[in-house]
């Protein structure tokens, strides 16, 4: 006992995490995600914002969450000259890791669809489920998003499913505010 | 005692680990979050707890605890769990605790059954709670080593709130302990030595929370405090302790751990003959270090 080595016994999770590779979880780049979201877009271009502290200010009084980017990943999906929808990619808290998604979003603010760009969670992988990301399309920011309620929860990942509710949610003020005249 | 029976079990966890990194609701050594498992999904444990310093002579003890839990609903989570105690002691005899210098171990000490009810989810609700009862019987005295029989029932209430969209954990626990416990009679001991083997009942009541920041993806940085108080039906308030201290949490997909200082920060009650400090050794040592490590499945 009293030679016991507990460097060897707290070494030990560290060892384990270094010899560990990271899973390859990255399931779409943002080319796929774009043409999977608007597909009948010709071009998607990229489109810079700087959101002012009242628009920050504003976005989390009307999504009920902080917006941490003042500079978010901005696409216009185009066709031709004409604006057929918004791509924005985002990233929120799952259990221990980041979840990146994006959101399409036509220029009346409703919601195209959610793809799911990278995932590496232990639990909860159904969040990639089309069944479950179709239930945000058509959203607006004028509808309810209730997890559990307007939007359901999956067992074993429901802080992921919160938090991607509540950013789908945010994006859409997002847009509200910053993108829908620019449509 | 060797330390070979630990290092054997802890590298038989790490080296089951998939080639992945993981993850798990374990961010604390002592206080526990409100979560259950999903429904068909499990996890096993293996923590291990040194208890060490008691002011005088030489104390050092290592309690084992390999753990499987299982989903039984999204709502309740059953376990169960083996328990093994090494211990090192000598140089202090302690009246009616202590009798006996003592150098075992590994040796089976317990077993535990627990049941976890999730009432609220932290992540659904705002607020979550579960209400966490446990049964276990053990036929070692993890104080001194020697043998009796115990059998002890707990239940705790767990609270846990998501700050931050989650960057930010917090968790408060209250728990109450029963035990009903008979020492076997001990040879030998020095004329006097107070070593009852009449069965004895004590209860603990015990009030914990922490802190844990996610201070970049996987990793997680915290604080915990958990406060004890002993109760015996003859004396009342017998003992009681506080302990605090960091804690540091990895968690990836398949594997987590969580290693936990907890230093005694201040105690009271029963002390013994020509102790210093006012910290409650008779039972509780100076420091305790936790190690849990955990694979999802």
């Amino acid at each position: 006992m009293a030679q016991m080595k507990w460097s060897h016994v707290i070494a030990l999770p560290v060892l384990a995490t270094v010899s560990a590779p990271v899973s390859a979880t990255e399931y779409l780049s943002v080319a796929d995600a774009q043409r999977v979201l608007i597909p009948q877009a010709q071009n998607f271009v990229p489109f810079t914002v700087t959101l002012s502290p009242a628009q920050l200010a504003q976005i989390k009084k009307m999504s009920g969450v902080p917006q941490h980017n003042a500079q978010p990943k901005i696409w216009r999906a185009m066709n031709g000259k004409a604006t057929i929808g918004w791509i924005i990619v985002d990233e929120v808290i799952g259990k221990h890791e980041f979840i990146t998604y994006a959101t399409a979003i036509s220029p009346d603010g409703h919601v195209l669809g959610v793809e799911i760009m990278s995932y590496r969670e232990s639990k909860g992988g159904q969040v990639r489920d089309p069944k479950w990301r179709n239930v945000f399309r058509g959203k607006s920011v004028q509808d309810q998003f209730k997890l559990n309620k307007d939007v359901p929860n999956i067992s074993g990942a429901t802080l992921s499913c919160r938090n991607i509710t509540d950013g789908v949610k945010r994006l859409l003020v997002l847009h509200a505010l910053a993108l829908g005249r620019q449509s | 005692m060797t330390n070979r029976f630990l290092l054997s079990l802890l590298s038989a966890a790490a080296l089951a680990v998939p080639g992945v990194a993981l993850a798990d609701e374990n961010l604390f050594g002592y206080n526990t979050g409100a979560e259950t498992l999903p429904k068909g999904s499990g996890e096993i444990y293996v923590f291990n707890t040194l208890r060490s310093d008691k002011g005088q002579g030489t104390y050092r003890a290592v309690d084992t605890e390999i753990e499987g839990e299982y989903g039984v609903t999204d709502r309740i989570t059953l376990s169960a769990a083996a328990s093994f105690l090494s211990i090192d002691s000598n140089g202090l005899l302690i009246d009616g605790y202590l009798p006996k210098p003592i150098d075992k171990g590994p040796r089976f000490s317990g077993l535990e059954m627990k049941a976890k009810f999730n009432v609220l989810s932290p992540a659904l609700d705002d607020f979550g709670l579960a209400i966490i009862t446990s049964a276990e019987v053990k036929r070692l005295d993890p104080h001194s080593g020697q043998k009796k029989t115990e059998y002890e029932a707990r239940v705790t209430l767990a609270g846990q709130k998501y700050l931050m969209q989650g960057q930010l954990i917090w968790v408060g626990n209250l728990g109450l302990k029963a035990g009903h416990e008979t020492r076997k009679a001990i040879a030998n001991l020095p004329e006097g030595f107070d070593w009852p083997t009449d069965p004895e009942m004590e209860i603990e009541l015990s009030a914990g929370t922490g802190l844990s920041y996610r201070v970049a993806p996987n990793w997680f940085v915290g604080a915990e405090t958990q406060y004890a108080s002993e109760y015996e039906t003859e004396v009342g308030q017998e003992r009681w302790s506080w302990f605090a201290g960091p804690t540091i949490h990895y968690g990836g997909e398949k594997f987590w751990a969580t290693l936990t200082w907890f230093p005694q920060i201040k105690g009271g009650g029963e002390t013994y003959p020509g102790q210093t400090g006012h910290l409650h050794l008779v039972e509780k040592t100076k420091n305790e270090y936790r190690l849990k490590i955990g694979m999802n499945f």
